[in-house]
């Protein structure tokens, strides 16, 4: 296909028809996330990894830990960086070069869902106070596009941080050694899940897949913690929300969020 | 490359080398052929503990015109690798290894594409690292012909890489990172196996007339093997639900 | 010399040696006619061809396509054809010859999104594929589902002479309309009949090498095969 980004006029005048009956292209509810399959340890080699499948959406993400200087500021706390990247395998329409504005934003709530939540005790990731610390990164690669990346991306960060290993450093002459094969837990204090939802016309829908993401009106991502508090928010889109819609959306986020954070926590109990 | 003190022992004295492998013996390779939804072509491939993504898109138009060929599509190839897929986590940025790398690939695909008849179009062949563990170009290169294939792109031949390298003396066939890091010489080969031509060559390291012809000996026995593995993907794929009549 | 005996084969296999013609995706190499695409080696005749099992549709003049507007400049529409070639609808085809780029608007006929079904008239490589949406059968798609199916089944859901799409359209009572680019669009009243419909579609793209694909067909949509 030359250009498969713009959505033939049978296709959207379907979906529109079938949303004023309440339905959706692939027969889903209005609120039904499609089958998440999350599995973890996909890159025996970083210290943790994840690849989650939303539909026909595949997102590898990977963690690597290794010792940093610490940030200036924030000398008495580890560093975390989550990036995302659409690989150019994703879709035909990915270019490659410079990251796009829409991949910036995917990387940036990407990082904030997990940062804001505090899903990791930074405190934890000390090695020498102002002199060494862990760093934590994960990189998500987006393998195939059919749709909310948003959620794809949050789902596998969260499961590969919340499976990985951190090697154990001691420090000599002032510099961090890796202790060859031992590890700790993670500090996982919470699990950070997203839930976005699309509006179309006065619709509301969750986890729209890719056609619905190029008819949509406007959309938000809402991120919850395994407490049910909202941590991260986005609005995106050429359209606006209604206060009532904003509060139904985040009831909705806050559901399908425990949904899926049980999930997330059945793909690690699996490993040892 | 290598020559680096290691605790590591490359060859034992009975020949088994520090995988447990014998001095001509690949590691494990597997390839799936069509493992990608949106790509027109795609192939997932795990050489030994190397794991590389591929897909290819195209024949299609180019942006921007002025990149096209009039007389014949055009053949890009990109490798990338991913900022976990080695030791110490890698910027997502391409570096100068990885613009070479791409070349160096493409220069081994091209022998072997048949683009004159789509004009004005291009190939593109992006192979993604996931996990690096040496021989990532072979790898890629031999993911990426099934994935051309896979795509349906005329070929006159499939393109098979693996390499070949000398550590503790000894001429080695499939040269893994710890054996790159400290052997003496890794050289990776690019192979048409119908056609009987080498596409991909490169050398790092030292040897002498004699070991660089051994090197290419045990090399290209080495890509007709991977190029079994490549006919089976597309086999299992294409023509397992019928029979052959 | 006829030899009818197919084979699987893939890029670069050998598939005969002699002096034989090298047809559709064949290539020869010195004696030797190798395959450049995974297919069934064909040899007939003399010749010898590959029926390919992948790959895209390649624009062929006087095909009947199912294409969608993606842009319009001032003179033509741009049309995706689901090939590796955009193609090109002049608006003289649908205004006429008067057409004045001044008064008339191209968008108040095909806007971006239309599905049409149009002629391939001129698919020389130099410039991209000339269509027309002039003709009986031609023009833009009002209503109906679109199914992608892979263009090398499109003869086989076409079956000889038609007679695989007409036993699914007396099935179903649907209309379907198939472009050779593999682009099919199906129409029908009842809501069963259409998902009926759509389902032997499918089946056909996933079952085209399966011998008794008609006979499964012709189960399916309860409908006695000749």
């Amino acid at each position: 296909m030359t250009d498969s980004k713009i959505i033939d006029q049978l296709k959207k005048n379907q979906m529109l028809e079938l949303l004023k009956e309440g339905k959706r292209i692939d027969g889903r509810n209005f609120d039904e996330v499609r089958e998440l399959s999350i599995d973890i340890d996909v890159i025996p080699k970083a210290e943790g990894s994840a690849r989650a499948r939303l539909g026909d959406t595949e997102v590898v993400a990977g963690v690597k830990v290794q010792p940093e200087r610490p940030f200036p500021d924030t000398g008495d706390q580890g560093m975390l960086i989550c990036t995302a990247e659409i690989l150019p395998i994703a879709h035909s329409s990915v270019e490659t070069g410079p990251p796009q504005p829409p991949v910036v934003e995917l990387a940036r709530v990407t990082d904030r869902g997990i940062r804001e939540s505090k899903m990791l005790d930074m405190k934890q990731l000390v090695l020498e106070k102002n002199k060494s610390v862990i760093g934590v990164f994960c990189d998500n690669a987006v393998t195939d596009h059919d749709g909310n990346l948003f959620d794809a991306c949050s789902y596998a960060t969260t499961a590969a941080i919340n499976s990985c290993k951190i090697p154990k450093y001691e420090m000599q002459d002032d510099a961090p050694v890796k202790i060859e094969n031992e590890f700790n837990a993670p500090p996982i204090s919470t699990l950070p899940v997203s839930v976005t939802m699309a509006k179309i016309g006065d619709y509301i829908i969750v986890d729209p897949n890719l056609d619905e993401w190029s008819i949509m009106d406007a959309r938000i991502t809402i991120t919850t913690n395994s407490d049910g508090n909202v941590v991260a928010l986005q609005k995106g889109g050429h359209d606006g929300f209604t206060q009532e819609e904003l509060i139904k959306c985040a009831e909705i986020s806050v559901k399908a969020g425990s949904k899926i954070r049980e999930i997330i926590k059945q793909s690690s109990s699996g490993e040892d | 490359m290598g020559g680096r003190d290691t605790d590591i022992v490359l060859l034992d004295e009975n020949g088994i080398r520090s995988d447990g492998r014998k001095i001509n013996e690949t590691r494990k390779v597997s390839i799936k052929a069509g493992v990608l939804k949106n790509a027109n072509g795609s192939a997932y491939i795990e050489f030994g503990e190397n794991k590389i993504l591929v897909g290819v898109y195209g024949p299609r138009d180019v942006h921007p015109k002025h990149l096209s060929d009039t007389d014949t599509g055009i053949l890009r190839c990109r490798y990338h690798m991913a900022p976990f897929s080695v030791g110490e986590r890698k910027n997502p940025a391409p570096s100068r290894r990885e613009v070479e790398i791409s070349k160096v690939i493409k220069e081994a695909l091209q022998p072997a594409v048949m683009l004159k008849q789509f004009p004005r179009t291009a190939v593109d062949v992006f192979m993604e690292v996931l996990q690096a563990d040496g021989g990532t170009r072979c790898a890629a290169l031999t993911g990426a012909s099934v994935a051309l294939a896979d795509a349906g792109i005329p070929m006159r031949d499939l393109v098979a890489g693996c390499a070949a390298g000398k550590a503790a003396d000894t001429i080695i066939l499939d040269v893994n990172n710890e054996e790159d890091q400290a052997g003496q010489a890794d050289l990776p080969i690019g192979y048409m196996p119908n056609l009987e031509k080498i596409t991909l060559l490169q050398l790092d390291g030292i040897l002498t007339p004699d070991e660089y012809k051994k090197c290419i000996e045990i090399g290209i026995d080495g890509c007709k093997q991977v190029y079994e593995i490549q006919k089976k993907a597309l086999q299992e794929k294409y023509f397992a639900k019928s029979d052959d009549e | 010399m006829n030899n009818d005996k197919k084979r699987h084969v893939i890029p670069g296999e050998v598939i005969v040696s002699g002096p034989y013609r090298a047809e559709q995706n064949t290539v020869m190499e010195g004696d030797k006619i190798l395959a450049t695409t995974i297919g069934l080696s064909d040899i007939h005749d003399g010749s010898v061809k590959v029926i390919p099992l992948s790959g895209g549709y390649y624009p062929k003049d006087d095909d009947l396509v199912i294409g969608k507007i993606i842009s319009h400049s001032a003179m033509s529409w741009e049309v995706d054809i689901n090939s590796c070639y955009s193609g090109m609808l002049p608006a003289t085809d649908v205004f006429g010859r008067d057409f004045s780029s001044s008064s008339d608007d191209l968008t108040s006929k095909l806007d971006k999104g239309d599905l049409i079904v149009t002629r391939i008239v001129n698919s020389d490589k130099t410039r991209d594929p000339l269509l027309t949406i002039s003709g009986r059968e031609l023009g833009k798609i009002d209503s109906g589902e679109l199914v992608y199916i892979s263009p090398s089944k499109v003869a086989r859901l076409i079956g000889k002479r038609g007679s695989m799409i007409q036993m699914i359209e007396s099935g179903t009572n649907a209309q379907i309309t198939i472009g050779q680019n593999g682009l099919v669009v199906v129409s029908c009243e009842d809501s069963d009949g259409l998902l009926k419909a759509i389902k032997a579609i499918d089946l056909v793209e996933e079952k085209a090498h399966v011998a008794n694909l008609t006979d499964q067909i012709s189960e399916m949509l309860n409908v006695k095969s000749d």
